[in-house]
């Protein structure tokens, strides 16, 4: 098998007296899509941040397409595209203003376009000048995963992108999924929704007390055996 | 086995729907119990405690010290502030009207979103807004103001009475500041509301300015019935004292029960300034050339794009300096006033700078931007709009204080920089120290909690007072460039500090800290 895009190995992360990360190791690569699965504070959300570049490794080596992100933090945001669990929106910017940002800090030309286009997909065509303090939680989620994808990242990180959204944002946040293992880019997935993670994604990974207890392929974690698995490791 | 308590069981649990005294008692009792809890969140107390009976100190010292200084209760300048105290009590009043209804009703215990889920009555929300509203500088400032200006032109023995009546004086203007806001937050939630509240403002703006262009300012002010008050609180123990007494108090229970009206019909209206703000239109504008530019301009708008601190500037630009006009200061006075303005509107988001971005820190954190970049736009932003401020009410006293000589000029200038990168400096200082996580949505949203917003009130009126009163020491000093040497050595020490924080920054340690906070 070729390199792994992303390469996790004994990570580490502390806040304090709590350890979030509790040594853990991720291999994801070209083209496949990975889904971390586990209860609340079982040190998901945390290990995207670490992978996002927004919050540093205590311990242990991380890289992504061969970057280390202690050392080349800012290329690894070049190469990423991030959808944060809580928000991720900065409340009185319209979404137009986040993706021209966006756009402009990734030097990206004839992006509007495309920009448009995932937009419409994802329903928010007629809200892209208004700012977005007023979206419903929803159309912030949504908002969230155009941010992620509309400049084609290598990789792409989305943590919790189904929470609270309709099935029309559901859909769009699989074909996203689609388009971008199709071009050859890592996904990963974090989700506590186990049909939708088992559906968009080829691996699953599931994660307990901040550490990795399986790391099994997604057909495995399926229909009710699946669910007695995936219970069993959750105890 | 039973499953329900029998009609014949006595009930334990409160009725959900009580009669009227019983919902104003346990409005009362709620407000216990959310200052209780706001109270435990507090992080480091014995700081927390030290800051409260410091508050507690000065303002005795400031009512007291005073009136042993060198020309207290004489002919002089005692007597000018003696025969001023009617206007700065009215000016005070102002004020207090001004804050509350700019603050859409005062500060609140628990923002809208955290209280949501919890059976919280509106009346317990106005009382909870009076609790809080000495917990800000303006308020410190106007006590301490008025106290001390009492002690030092009417030293004797009947001081004591004197200042009693001037701290229910604050009490009533509190009250009733109170009121108007809640009455003010009613109608600007009504149909045609924010019409109506503008009409209103510039109807009050056109009779100020007429006042003032007609050289009748002191004729009004004469008519002014804190005069009234004002002879009575200054009669010693004599029935006049005891009704002015009787009176505030009076009025300032009735404004606390009668607030409570408008409180409730504003809590069942749509807030209109942040339902348009959110729902507004904002076309796409051509790209700044920079990033930093682009990072600038973000930041712009999630300023200008906030009720709280459009609101909130708006009044510490204006309300100065419009008590410039009116109470005639001089140029050598002025330095006071970037001090002030720069203070409160760091109290707006300053103190909390990284809070702007909510819960879009994360995905900004996550742009290809050096960390130094996002620092200096904030910084930058900060900056602006602490300067912006400062230089309108700075305009407004101009209008009346005629053209300042050199010395003058120097020092204002002067004050003015070396204020705005001490405020600033501070400001990003305690944004990376201690970052909390708020929505600035709401009218009465602050970037704090209350009490770290006594501390950074306190300190930020301190460094900046003292700050000002130097240079308006030099102001009097015929040399001009006396000004400038002073603000040297200051400019270099707070630019230093701004760049060590700028440093810190740069740890992404303490950036994700900050980051994953603000976020929460």
């Amino acid at each position: 098998m070729s390199e792994p895009v992303v390469d996790v190995r004994g990570l580490h992360v502390r806040f304090g007296e709590v350890e979030a990360v509790a040594g853990i190791d991720v291999q994801a690569y070209a083209g496949q899509a990975t889904a971390l699965l586990g209860r609340n504070g079982a040190g998901k959300s945390t290990t995207m941040r670490v992978l996002a570049g927004v919050v540093p490794p205590t311990e242990g080596a991380v890289t992504v397409a061969g970057h280390d992100i202690r050392t080349e933090a800012l290329t690894v945001k070049q190469l990423t595209g991030y959808c944060p669990d809580v928000g991720g929106l900065v409340p009185r910017a319209t979404p137009w203003e986040h993706l021209q940002l966006s756009a402009r800090l990734r030097r990206m030309t004839n992006w509007e376009e495309h920009a448009r286009d995932l937009l419409e997909r994802f329903e928010l065509g007629d809200v892209m000048n208004r700012v977005t303090g007023g979206f419903s939680h929803g159309m912030g989620r949504r908002l969230s995963v155009v941010l992620a994808a509309m400049h084609e990242p290598r990789v792409l990180l989305l943590d919790e992108p189904f929470d609270g959204v309709d099935p029309i944002g559901v859909e769009a946040t699989f074909d996203v999924i689609a388009d971008a293992r199709a071009r050859g880019a890592t996904i990963l997935l974090s989700t506590h929704l186990r049909d939708l993670a088992i559906q968009a994604c080829g691996n699953v990974l599931v994660m307990r007390g901040g550490a990795q207890v399986a790391s099994v392929d997604a057909e495995d974690m399926a229909g009710e055996e699946g669910a007695r698995a995936y219970r069993a490791l959750l105890d | 086995m039973p499953t329900a308590p029998s009609s014949t069981e006595p009930r334990t649990t409160a009725p959900l729907v009580p009669g009227r005294v019983q919902a104003a008692r346990r409005a009362i009792q709620d407000v216990g119990i959310l200052f209780r809890f706001r109270a435990q969140a507090v992080r480091r107390r014995h700081l927390t405690r030290g800051l409260a009976l410091s508050f507690l100190l000065v303002t005795l010292a400031v009512a007291t010290v005073p009136a042993f200084l060198p020309g207290a209760n004489g002919p002089g300048r005692a007597f000018d502030m003696f025969l001023l105290l009617p206007s700065a009590m009215a000016g005070i009043l102002a004020l207090n009207v001004a804050s509350a209804v700019a603050s859409g009703g005062g500060r609140e215990l628990l923002s809208r979103d955290q209280a949501s889920p919890y059976p919280i009555s509106p009346t317990t929300d106005h009382l909870g807004a009076l609790v809080l509203a000495p917990f800000n500088i303006a308020w410190m400032i106007q006590a301490w103001v008025l106290f001390g200006s009492m002690a030092y032109s009417y030293a004797g023995a009947k001081l004591f009475q004197a200042q009693v009546a001037m701290l229910l004086w604050l009490v009533f203007c509190t009250t009733l500041g109170q009121v108007v806001a809640w009455t003010m937050e009613a109608v600007r939630r009504g149909p045609y509301g924010i019409g109506i509240t503008r009409g209103l403002l510039i109807c009050l703006a056109l009779v100020a300015g007429a006042i003032q262009l007609t050289g009748h300012a002191t004729d009004v002010l004469d008519t002014i019935p804190t005069l009234w008050v004002f002879q009575g609180a200054v009669s010693g123990w004599g029935a006049r004292w005891w009704l002015v007494l009787a009176i505030l108090l009076g009025t300032s229970i009735v404004a606390i029960a009668v607030g409570a009206l408008p409180t409730h019909v504003a809590a069942r209206r749509m807030p209109r300034d942040e339902a348009r703000m959110e729902t507004d239109q904002h076309e796409p504008r051509r790209l700044p050339r920079t990033v930093l530019g682009l990072l600038i301009r973000a930041d712009r708008a999630s300023v200008w794009r906030s009720v709280p601190m459009r609101r909130g500037v708006l009044v510490l630009a204006i309300g100065p300096g419009l008590v410039a006009i009116f109470g005639d200061l001089q140029w050598a006075s002025m330095t006071i006033l970037p001090g002030l303005v720069a203070s409160g509107g760091a109290l707006l988001f300053g103190v909390n700078a990284w809070c702007l971005d909510g819960r879009g820190a994360l995905w900004r954190e996550n742009l290809p931007v050096p960390a130094s970049a996002l620092f200096d736009a904030r910084a930058w932003v900060l900056t602006e709009f602490l300067g912006v401020a400062s230089l309108i009410t700075i305009g407004l006293g101009a209008l009346r204080a005629g053209i300042p000589g050199p010395a003058e000029a120097s020092a204002l200038v002067c004050t003015l920089l070396v204020v705005l990168l001490q405020v600033v400096g501070a400001s990003m200082r305690w944004s990376l120290a201690h970052p909390y996580p708020v929505d600035l949505r709401s009218a009465r949203a602050t970037p704090a909690p209350p009490a770290a917003m006594v501390g950074y009130s306190a300190r930020l009126a301190t460094s900046t007072t003292f700050t000002s009163l130097i240079f308006s020491g030099a102001a009097h000093v015929p040399d001009w460039r006396l000004s400038v040497l002073l603000a040297i050595p200051c400019l270099l020490w707070s630019g230093v500090r701004l760049e060590r924080t700028a440093r810190r920054w740069q740890d992404p340690v303490a950036r994700a800290l900050v980051v994953t906070t603000t976020a929460a």
